[in-house]
């Protein structure tokens, strides 16, 4: 089933991938299926990056094809398919935490969240602890993913999950840790659900999470 | 080349043990490893939380200076009370990393450099982050500059940092770089300029043969010293071999020194 778009995107081939999304769109293959083209190319792509065999600029090209190819699928969209693109499985707010402006991470996260069908609602970096708060009231995520590449990022973190605490709510929503430090012990002082030091990791737990 | 050897983090885990820990051995012997590999400058950042930054910041430079008299130290920190403990404390008058546009360093670190008359590394970004374009960045190291010629403080004591940024996620990145080390030296041709040369290869395969070129390149654009880590033998090798091509090294005596010296090239007994 579109075993050469498949293979197109997955080894990173931009022109021969838009060429054979526009045939088969062309052909009048439903738009959705060719979303899912994507999707299983993306897996092959994330599993590459985990074998090291793929590294950032592959999967900020992903990225890039995903993007050009939503946009060509959007408008084919029939109106009344629940008015969205694909069934959102659920909502991520995503932020690199405060004293910190690293974000390389962070934007893979987001950039691997949205493909696999989350709503992501990314804050940036250098984020205060109150932004998260409000966000959180206003958005209603399902989980939070906090990133950090300095140790110092820990305290941010730790200062959003008491809030969430004190809010009451610390029940109701996952938190993800991520950066290129943290281990157990950043995990369990900032009291998060999970943390993780790489992107494809983080976007596995939050898959588990809303599966159940 | 100076070289500003990059090792003695407390952002790293290892060396956060370490000042945790307060084990001075490990310290001292990343300090002398550095300094034997070329380092006239440690970098030393305690990268603790606030409240005890400038006790780990202390106890750094004791332990560092105590080991390597003869480098100079290069106080890695945003914490004006943790750098004034660590000036006090250092034997010779440090370098400060760093300034940049951003409203806390100015307020903190600016005033530090002037007073005890310190080297300053700049970084050419702001609270609103890291300009895209060279002329972004330009326009915040000349503000910078205004600033501390005002507070008395000589062009030759700034090592300005046009910024690194991964070559993974921008094509231009490494280009933004370089047009910007040519812009610096155009309007201000007494800084030095520095950077942290490893950024530029993060999220690639083979960072090192990136780290070399880019190393090459700068040197090519005037970039006259970096903050790297200085046991990289195959960088050293790939540094001193530039500058002896573009006539920094007059009848290659430096450059052949180092080779018969085993500093590069194969290791000996490899």
């Amino acid at each position: 089933m579109m075993k050469d778009l498949i293979n197109a995107i997955a080894d990173m081939m931009e022109d021969e991938a838009m060429a054979l999304t526009k045939k088969y769109l062309d052909e009048g293959v439903p738009p959705l299926q060719v979303l899912d083209a994507y999707k299983e190319a993306l897996a092959i792509i994330g599993k590459r990056f985990e074998e090291c065999k793929y590294f950032v600029p592959e999967l900020i090209l992903a990225g890039e094809m995903m993007k050009s190819a939503s946009e060509l699928i959007k408008p084919r969209l029939t109106p009344g398919s629940s008015g969205d693109e694909t069934k959102r499985i659920g909502k991520f707010l995503l932020g690199t935490v405060e004293g910190d402006i690293h974000d390389i991470g962070k934007d893979m996260v987001h950039m691997l969240m949205d493909i696999n069908g989350f709503e992501v609602r990314d804050l940036g970096v250098d984020v205060p602890a109150q932004r998260f708060w409000d966000e959180y009231k206003d958005f209603q995520p399902d989980i939070i993913g906090m990133s950090g590449l300095l140790t110092l990022a820990y305290e941010s973190m730790k200062r959003v999950v008491d809030g969430l605490q004190e809010m009451g709510v610390r029940d109701k929503v996952k938190v993800i840790i991520g950066g290129g430090q943290v281990d157990e012990h950043a995990g369990k002082y900032v009291g998060a659900d999970a943390w993780v030091t790489d992107a494809v990791a983080g976007v596995k737990y939050a898959l588990e999470w809303v599966k159940s | 080349m100076i070289i500003i050897g990059e090792k003695i983090n407390g952002t790293r885990k290892q060396v956060a043990e370490a000042i945790q820990n307060r084990d001075a051995n490990f310290i001292r012997d990343l300090a002398a490893r550095q300094f034997e590999n070329g380092a006239s400058y440690l970098d030393v950042n305690a990268g603790t939380l606030p409240k005890r930054e400038p006790e780990d910041m202390v106890w750094l430079v004791e332990t560092v200076q105590k080991a390597v008299p003869d480098a100079t130290l290069c106080l890695d920190s945003a914490n004006h009370q943790a750098l004034r403990a660590g000036i006090e404390k250092a034997d010779k008058v440090p370098m400060l990393n760093s300034l940049s546009g951003e409203k806390f360093r100015i307020q903190g670190v600016l005033p530090l450099a002037c007073e005890f008359q310190t080297e300053l590394i700049m970084l050419a970004l702001d609270d609103k982050g890291i300009p895209k374009t060279s002329e972004g960045r330009l326009d915040i190291v000349r503000s910078l500059i205004e600033m501390t010629r005002a507070g008395g403080l000589p062009d030759e004591k700034l090592y300005v940092d046009p910024l690194v940024m991964a070559i993974s996620t921008g094509t231009e990145n490494g280009n933004i770089t370089l047009e910007t080390c040519r812009k610096i030296l155009k309007e201000f041709p007494k800084v030095h300029l520095t950077c942290g040369l490893s950024n530029i290869s993060f999220g690639m395969p083979l960072r090192s043969i990136l780290n070399q070129a880019f190393m090459v390149l700068a040197i090519e654009v005037g970039m006259d010293s970096a903050i790297i880590n200085p046991e990289e033998r195959e960088l050293r090798g790939m540094m001193m071999a530039a500058e002896t091509l573009l006539g920094k090294d007059r009848h290659c005596l430096n450059f052949n020194r180092a080779f018969r010296a085993g500093k590069i090239g194969p290791t000996p007994n490899a």
